[in-house]
Formats: C-alpha cells, structure tokens, sequence
C-alpha cells in the first residue's frame, strides 16, 4: 500500500472509533454489562417518537373547513415549532458530545506514538461528529420531513406542482442541516474560543458548568420564544425585535425563501440565517483547529502530578463515621463526575421545560410586553399553581435524576474498597444514602423555592407550601431508596434499563398529576385549619413511608448490592484473567 | 493464623482454584507464587472475602471467616493487584473515607494518614486528585489504606508494582517489621528475588493447585537448585522460554 491508502485507511478506522465514542460511553459506565446499544436505541426511537408525534398534525391540515389562509398560519408556525425542535435536538446532543470533539489524554497517548498525522486525526474527528450530526438530524426529520414540505408546498403561495414539492423537500431538508450545523458550530466555537483563553486546567473545570449553561439555555428558549401564530405577527415590531435576535426565526426566514415565500419581514431573517452561519462554521473551524493544536500539545505536555488546591471542607457530617464516609461519597462523586452530572442535568432540563410550560400554560401573557401589570402581579402575590407546581415538579425530578444518577456506577473496579472493609447493609447506609440524595435534589430546590415564595407571598403561606415540600422531600427520598441496598455509585449497571425514554412521556404525565395537586394545594393553604389537616395528612404519610422503608432496611442487613445482575465471575473483579473463566482447564 | 482447607473454587464448573491448603503463620512471611492464571488473584480475592469459596474452609486464628465476616474484614489489610482506586478524590479524601469506613477514631485517623503520607513522600500531593498521580503513588496509597487501621493480616497482591527503588526498599524492610511484630502477611508476587529475600515460606500454584508449600531453604535443598527461581521453573514454568523467544524473533522477522 502507497501512503495515501494508508492514510485513507487510518482516516477510515479512526473515524468509525470516533464515531462509536461520540456520545461518550462512560455515560452508560464502561465497565458496567450490558448492551449500550439499547440506550442508542431508545434514544434513536424517542427521536423518532416526536417526529411521528409532529407528522400527526397533518391529519387535520387538509380538513376541508380550514380556510388557506389558517392553512398558512398553521404551516409558518409548524414550520418555526420543526426548525426549532431540531435545534434543540442538535443542541442537546452538542452538549452531550462536549468532549468528544477533542482528542482526550487516552487518544493522544495512544496515537501519538503512532504514524498517523496529526491531520488525518483532525479529519476523522470532524468527519464522525458531522455523521453523528447528520444521523441525529435525519433521525429527527424521519417523518416531518416527508409529510410536511407537500403540506408546505400546498400553502406556499409560490410553490405549486411538483417543482414546487421538489422545491419544498429540498428547502426544508437544507434549513434543518443548516440551523442543526448552526447549532452545532456555534457551541463548537464557544468551546474552542474559552479553550484558547483559558488555561487548561481551568477550562476543564468552566466545561462542565458551560455544559450546563447551554443544556439549560436550549431547553428555556425553546419553551419560552413565542410562536409565530400567521404572517400578521411577523410585522409586528415587537416580534420583528424578538426575531432579529432569535435563531430559530433566522433559519424560519430561510427555509421561507428556499421555499420561495418571500414575505418582507423575513428576508432580513434570511439574510441573518446566512451570515450566522457562515460565521459560526468559519469561527468553528478556526477555534477548533487553534484548540485541536493546542490541546494535542498541552496532553502530552501536561505534568503527570499537578499540586491540587487544598479543598475546602464545605461538606457537612452525614452521622456516624460510616454514613460520613458514604455520603460525602456520594456528594463528592455526583459534583466531580461530568457524566452524572449531565444525567441530573438532564432531568433538572426537563424540570426547567415543563416548568416554564406550566407558567406558559396557566398565565398566557407570559411574555412581559403583553402582559397587563396588575394582573400578573395579583396573580403572583398569593400562592399560584405554576409556582407552586414548578417546586413539586423541580423537587420529583431532582429527586429522580439523583436516585438514577447514583444508579451508575462510578470507577466500578475501584468498589472493592467497599467490600474489603465490610461494609453493612441496613439502616446505616439508607439513612447515609438517603441523606445524599436530600442534600443533592431536594434541598436545593428547597432554597430556590424559599427564596421565590418568601419574597412572592404572606410569610406564613409560604411556610405552609416550604413545610409542605419538604415533607415531599422525605417522602421523595424514601420512595426513591425503596428497596436500594447499594452504596451510591458502586453497583454495575444495566445500560438500557433505566428506560431513560419513558421519563420524557412519564414527565407529561407527572405534570398532570402534579397540577392537579397544585391546585389543591393551593386551595388548601387559603385557610389555617385546611392548611394544618393537609401537613398532619402528608405527614402522616411522611412517617408511614419512612417507617415501612426502615422496617425493610432492617430486616436485611446482610449484604450490599455491587452487581445488578448475580454473576458467578464478576468481570469487575478481574476473574477473567484467573484462567478459571477462560476455558483452558477442564475440570 | 491464617488456614485455607481444601478450597476450591469453580466457575461455571472449571476450577481456578482445586482444593487449595496451607497456612500462614504470625510473625512470618508466606510468599504465594504461580504463573500467570495459576489463581492466586482468585485465592486472595476469596481471602479477603470478596468472593466466595465453592468449597472447602478459611479460617483465621480458628475461626471461620465467615462466621463474621465484618468483624474479620476489621483486622486486615489488602493491596489488590491493581491500583484501582476512586480518581475523582484526592489521595487525603480516599484515605479519610477509608478510615471513616472503618470506623477509626476521627483525630487518630487524621494523625495516622498525615504520617502514611509524610513517610511515603505523599504530602505535597494529598490534594490533587489521585486520576493525576502516577502508578507508584496510587500503590503507596493503596498500601496506606491497607495499613492505617494497624491489621492482623496482610493480604499483599503484587504490592511492589511501580514503586520506584527507594519505595520498594521501605515496603520491603516494613513487611519485615511488621511481620517481626507478630503481623501475619501474606505475600503474592512474581519477583523472586524479592519473595526470596523477604519470605521464609513459600506456597507455589500452578494451574489452581499448590505444587509446592514449604520454607525456601528446604526447597532448594529438595530440588538442589540455588535460587527461587530454579524451583519456580521447575513447578510452574511449563514451557520452553528459549524457544518461545526464538519463536517470536522469528515470527516477526527480527
């Protein structure tokens, strides 16, 4: 073989490596059995479920009773609702491929010894994220993007025949490409300019919290930007003012003139879609190569020992010795793990969707231009269902992102220590464990809750509805540990059983269930006697489940759970390499 | 004293480790050797009471070891083989959590790990985050966590592994203290001359069975052979090396 097939066949192998580690596997505990391809799938099928769910609203498109006219209103904004939904797609999984992009230290290491170029490394990394790309795009538009462009191109007021469907298809696939690589680009450059600035070390910390900021800054636009309701709206200046600085609008304006609806308000979007995304995907590309240079070098030249800081003991005692020691681990574990801390992000980020849906849903004039002062202030004064339903639906899923998050495993080989020095199951470990997992969710939502009531509300309704949640906290936490005999973070995990789809659909309804409760809440605490029967009822129930839960931790403590299913050679341990399990002696 | 009785342990009916016996006395040094695969892992593992035996008896000081298996993971101390160890604590942080899991006196535990840390030339480092430390310093903080509680019984797996010369000579005068202090160690590695040097007892394994259990002098006497290593090659080395390195040279056209 010459060079070039040389080089073309590194580029080949070392792209599909990246590819398969894009969305990083440690995620799902490298070391954990199972199948990860389960959890790809589910995701793979939840993309597909919103797509089929987005398609449904063709049915009614071509009733006949709707005049062309909603028929246009309705495509404009399905089409804003399309661009936008694949943006947060793309969004999400930027954030979840974060560090994918770059070479990590075990790349370097393992390349650098290698013959491969530094080049062809650059390349395959680009090629597997823009495949990855293309797959979460293509996956997401697997339905819309068949039944909406002939939707489209049978309103667009300059789109008829067949050239006009052909013209539609393409206008709409190019847009979602675009705004996706848009998306993906901008995030790209975000990461390598504060590489660049900062020091590595530095970076590597501010990552995680940027991460966050985006997760959370998607979700919020996403369920906070306004729709576009007809072409009426888009004149207006308020809109016009809001679009000018919105994405999603810029690639809508875009994907109107591909289409060849040409309305004046949206050529200027058009123009902005353009110029977005020819700077982004130069100064991505520009901040990625200055990063991928710099990083390459920095990895290998990083010291082997770095002096850390001296931390500051910021974490309280947990009880006794033993539920110290198992608490701060799980503190410590759940802030300094980037994978578990994207997993409550994750949960949290739907809290703040649904959050932000139900202040949409029970105040319509949200936004503040159209709002009527007096109104929204009286409405928030005394205790309203979206306050009071976002801290039960914030406190649920933080209570739920943690219990799943301590679910997997951390450094899983590393769990001997456990073993080794005896540690007892029951009551001890529960009450440490649980502890943890109050200290983590439900205490700082807890706070946030403080805060906002306080400063909303008469004092003593505030404290009924903060005595209230935290009585939902106990009552969260105990539900959550039924049944768990594990230490946080030690058991090997089952990738795909978490059915981390279901909690999109299980959120829906939980924000059902949740209003309801709200309401009731809220009906509750406008006198003192109701307010007192309902804390002595949830108390009640505090205390039965805190009690059944502890009956439970005590009838077994024998022994810890390290392994989710029983196997006769824990890989974990390293039997394998025994010669026991290798099927070289017979007995 | 530490007594294995027949163990044996299967994995879906193969044995790695068949009917397995020896002792391990206080005061003295018990090296356990045998080639890659030959279940000493295995064996220490079920020691330690990781795993359990398919059949046969461990007991330390008569006792059965399951009889209470805590109270027995209370007296000793384990190096495992591999330096696995949780890299998003620091080497203070694991060793704090170490202590507080077995329930050591706060102001003891503290006293206790800041001079593991001064002797074994950790200090300057007890805050960085183990993930940036290197091979030979996880092992010293390995061997911290397994000595810190001051154990009856010393399970040493490949405890010599990336300690660099000078560490190597401590961990090797500090078994001997220990053990001179009434300490029961056992010992497994694959540096013989170290074990021949450290050890006054030997257990050798091969293929999951003890070839040979008795004090390395006798040893060399019975195989009249001078060194360790000749009685090792003899009872676990089944292959040609020379050929075996001739073979590769070969193979890839050296």
């Amino acid at each position: 073989m010459n060079r070039v097939e040389d080089t073309k066949l590194q580029f080949r192998v070392l792209r599909r490596q990246f590819l398969f580690r894009l969305v990083d596997v440690e995620v799902l505990s490298a070391h954990a059995l199972g199948d990860a391809n389960k959890l790809v799938g589910q995701f793979v099928s939840l993309l597909i479920f919103i797509s089929l769910l987005l398609t449904l609203g063709l049915l009614g498109f071509n009733d006949a009773n709707v005049t062309p006219d909603v028929r246009l209103a309705l495509s404009l904004s399905l089409a804003h609702v399309l661009i936008a939904t694949t943006m947060l797609a793309v969004g999400m999984f930027a954030v979840l491929s974060w560090d994918s992009v770059f070479p990590d230290r075990r790349d370097v290491l393992l390349l650098a010894p290698m013959p491969v170029r530094a080049r062809t490394i650059f390349l395959a990394k680009v090629a597997a994220t823009g495949a990855a790309l293309a797959v979460v795009v293509v996956v997401l538009n697997s339905a819309t993007g068949l039944g909406w462009p002939m939707a489209f191109a049978a309103v667009m007021p300059s789109s008829h025949g067949i050239l006009g469907v052909v013209r539609c298809f393409a206008a709409y696939w190019f847009t979602m490409v675009a705004a996706g690589a848009f998306i993906y680009c901008g995030l790209l450059a975000l990461q390598g300019l504060v590489a660049q600035i900062l020091p590595r070390r530095l970076f590597l910390r501010t990552a995680g919290l940027l991460q966050m900021a985006a997760f959370c800054l998607f979700v919020s636009v996403y369920f906070l930007e306004p729709s576009v309701s007809g072409p009426t709206t888009l004149i207006s200046p308020e809109m016009q003012r809001l679009a000018r600085r919105l994405p999603t609008y810029w690639f809508f304006g875009l994907f109107n003139e591909l289409a060849g609806y040409t309305h004046p308000a949206l050529v200027p979007l058009a123009r902005r879609a353009w110029l977005g995304l020819a700077v982004t995907a130069f100064a991505a590309a520009v901040a990625y190569a200055l990063s991928y240079m710099r990083t390459m070098r920095q990895i290998l030249e990083e010291p082997d020992i770095t002096s850390g800081p001296r931390s500051f003991k910021w974490l309280p005692r947990f009880g006794n010795q033993l539920q110290t020691a198992v608490g701060q681990f799980s503190v410590r574990s759940l802030t300094r793990s980037r994978q578990h801390r994207l997993i409550l992000a994750f949960y949290l980020g739907i809290g703040l969707a649904f959050t932000i849906f139900l202040a949409r849903l029970f105040v319509p004039v949200f936004l503040p231009t159209s709002a009527q002062p007096v109104q929204a202030n009286e409405l928030w004064s005394e205790p309203n269902i979206p306050v009071l339903a976002a801290s039960i639906m914030m406190s649920v899923l933080a209570a739920m992102g943690v219990r799943v998050a301590f679910a997997l495993p951390l450094e899983l080989p590393a769990n001997w220590i456990f073993r080794a020095v005896g540690v007892r199951a029951g009551t001890g470990i529960l009450t440490a464990t649980r502890r943890a997992l109050l200290f983590l969710s439900v205490l700082p939502v807890w706070f946030i809750s403080a805060a906002v009531c306080l400063k909303l509300w008469p004092w003593h309704k505030a404290a009924g509805h903060l005595i209230i949640l935290g009585l939902l906290g106990i009552i969260l936490s105990d539900v959550a540990l039924y049944g768990f005999r594990k230490i946080p973070f030690t058991c090997s995990y089952l990738p795909g059983k978490s059915q981390a789809h279901m909690v999109f659909l299980a959120a829906i309804g939980l924000v059902a269930l949740i209003a309801r409760c709200a309401a009731f809440e809220r009906q509750a605490l406008q006198g003192v006697e109701t307010t007192m029967v309902m804390l002595i009822l949830i108390g009640a129930v505090a205390a039965g489940i805190k009690w059944r839960a502890t009956i439970l931790a005590r009838s077994d403590e024998r022994e810890l759970q390290f392994e989710e299913v029983d196997s006769s050679a824990p890989l974990d341990l390293g039997l394998s390499r025994d010669g026991g399990v290798t099927g070289r002696r017979e007995s | 004293m530490l007594e294995l009785r027949n163990v044996c342990k299967r994995f879906k009916g193969i044995p790695a480790v068949d009917n397995v016996g020896f002792s391990a006395l206080p005061g003295e040094i018990t090296g356990y050797l045998g080639p890659n695969g030959s279940g000493k892992s295995t064996t220490m593992k079920m020691i330690v009471g990781l795993i359990e035996t398919t059949s046969g008896k461990i007991l330390f000081n008569g006792e059965p070891i399951e009889r209470d298996l805590i109270a027995y993971k209370q007296r000793i101390g384990y190096v495992p083989e591999e330096p696995h160890l949780y890299s998003h604590l620091s080497g203070l942080e694991y060793l704090t959590m170490v202590a507080q899991l077995r329930n050591l006196p706060a102001n003891r535990a503290l006293d206790c790990i800041d001079g593991l840390l001064q002797l074994l030339s950790l200090h300057g480092s007890r805050h960085a985050a183990i993930s940036a430390y290197s091979k030979g310093m996880r092992q010293k903080i390995l061997l911290s966590a397994a000595l810190m509680h001051n154990p009856d019984l010393l399970l040493l797996d490949e405890p010599f592994s990336g300690l660099d010369v000078g560490s190597g000579l401590v961990l090797r005068s500090l078994i001997q203290v220990l053990a001179s202090r009434g300490k029961t160690v056992l010992f497994s590695s694959h540096e013989l001359e170290t074990v021949e040097r450290v050890c006054s007892h030997v257990v050798i394994l091969n293929r999951g069975r003890v070839v040979a259990d008795d004090s390395i002098e006798r040893l060399r006497t019975l195989m009249a052979v001078p060194t360790l290593e000749g009685v090792f090659s003899q009872l676990a080395v089944e292959q040609d090396t020379l050929a075996i390195s001739r073979d590769i040279a070969d193979l890839i056209g050296a």
